[in-house]
């Protein structure tokens, strides 16, 4: 990446306390996965699923596609929370992760295969 | 009794353009109608009836029904009956409530997934015919997949509640539905849940499977593919084309499978596979893998399963 010209902005994770920079040509999530990094959880990446939910805390995002109403209403939406797969920074964004995966999963297959690997 | 295959699966798509051109680009189907709606509707090169997949516009992904074929149209009626019997409810759907399609017997599964089953679709031939045919044709494009094989419902699953759709599920398919059980994953104390169930109604070693989870759902559609090599090339089409790649080509310890796993525009998993795994028969053992066999059940080569198989699907 000697030549990279792309903008890029600061994102920052707030759980995790981590932060990446991120193109502004490309979305929250494609930024970290670019750099082989983890932080906010990963699914389709593709706006379906709604595991990478997250709350724009600070800063402003470029919408890319659309998102899973299943996963976020209109009305939360107005409230910061979007699909880090399907927005891209315009400025420094400071963001919670806010999907299922944020919190623990004590139940069915996950917590199963889980259990598997851990014992 | 009646059940012969997956007829085919109707998504919800949050962009239609993107939708149509992965399924058409990526997998190798073609449009064969739309309607007034917005649907779309597409079949595979080497399958004979109007359609096996359904497109429809929508605000989220994920599945509305699956429908599987069945041989006479008496079988609805019959079929109608023991669901009934069994105490559920179905619903018969007159002709023409999907376009080239015949009556349909609506229901919902344990898990409360919606099932429809019919007996007549608009046949219009395979891409090579059925007189001196081919091999393949010639315009086959992307992945070039074969037909819509299979696919696999995530079932509610919540042993300390009592919960297991996955084991009603299967119970519906075998006392009901006349499917048989190929494959089974076992958990807890001696096995005594049933987390993920394959059945067949065919001699493919699945025609339907269960996977248990927090929430109902679609995990994927499954296509099919002739060979290992298929599956290799359906990755470099899918590298070509952009597409988010979930599991990289490996093989399932279940149905021996040779397998990769993808999304399509709207999040919903997709799977191409190769090899027909073993001839599955009604008086065939049922395989059993125990939960410390779990990751190679799924994975084989590597016995290590990746978080966003298990716990992504729409």
């Amino acid at each position: 990446m000697l030549f990279e010209t792309n903008t890029k902005v600061n994102v920052h994770v707030m759980q995790t306390g981590e932060s990446y920079p991120c193109a502004t040509n490309e979305s929250l999530l494609q930024g970290m996965l670019r750099l082989g990094r983890k932080g906010i959880p990963v699914g389709c990446v593709n706006g379906g699923c709604g595991v990478c939910k997250v709350r724009i805390a600070e800063g402003r995002v470029r919408v890319l596609g659309p998102i899973s109403r299943a996963h976020v209403t209109a009305e939360e939406e107005a409230l910061g929370y979007t699909l880090a797969c399907r927005v891209a920074p315009t400025v420094a964004v400071r963001l919670e992760v806010a999907g299922r995966l944020a919190k623990p999963i004590s139940k069915g297959f996950a917590a199963q295969a889980n259990h598997v690997l851990t014992k | 009794m009646g059940v012969m295959r997956i007829g085919h699966t109707s998504l919800r798509v949050m962009d239609m353009a993107a939708a149509v051109k992965h399924y058409e680009n990526v997998l190798g189907l073609k449009t064969t109608m739309q309607d007034k709606a917005g649907n779309v509707y597409l079949k595979c090169w080497d399958e004979w009836d109007k359609y096996s997949l359904i497109l429809t516009p929508s605000d989220q992904a994920g599945m509305n029904h699956v429908a599987y074929k069945v041989e006479k149209d008496a079988d609805l009626d019959a079929l109608q009956q023991r669901i009934e019997a069994s105490g559920g409810k179905a619903t018969m759907l007159p002709e023409g409530t999907l376009p080239s399609t015949g009556r349909m017997l609506q229901f919902n599964l344990p898990s409360g997934h919606e099932m429809r089953l019919f007996a007549h679709k608009e046949c219009v031939g395979t891409d090579v015919g059925s007189t001196n045919p081919d091999p393949w044709p010639d315009d086959i494009r992307g992945a070039g997949a074969h037909w819509l094989d299979h696919c696999l419902l995530m079932c509610e699953f919540d042993p300390g509640k009592g919960v297991n759709k996955v084991a009603e599920n299967t119970r519906f398919f075998i006392d009901v539905l006349d499917f048989f059980q190929t494959e089974q994953l076992t958990v807890g104390p001696d096995g005594a849940f049933q987390l993920a169930s394959f059945l067949s109604c065919s001699s493919k070693p699945h025609d339907i499977a269960f996977v248990g989870g927090p929430t109902p759902g679609i995990h994927h559609i499954s296509y099919f593919l002739d060979s290992w090599h298929d599956v290799l090339k359906a990755g470099d089409v899918m590298a070509k084309n952009r597409v988010r790649i979930d599991v990289a080509p490996t093989r399932h310890g279940i149905t021996r499978g040779e397998t990769i796993y993808f999304f399509d525009p709207s999040g919903n998993r997709n799977e191409t596979f190769a090899g027909l795994g073993y001839q599955a028969q009604r008086d065939r053992p049922v395989t059993t893998w125990t939960e410390d066999q779990a990751g190679r059940a799924i994975f084989y080569h590597t016995g290590v399963l990746s978080a966003s198989f298990t716990e992504v699907y729409t």
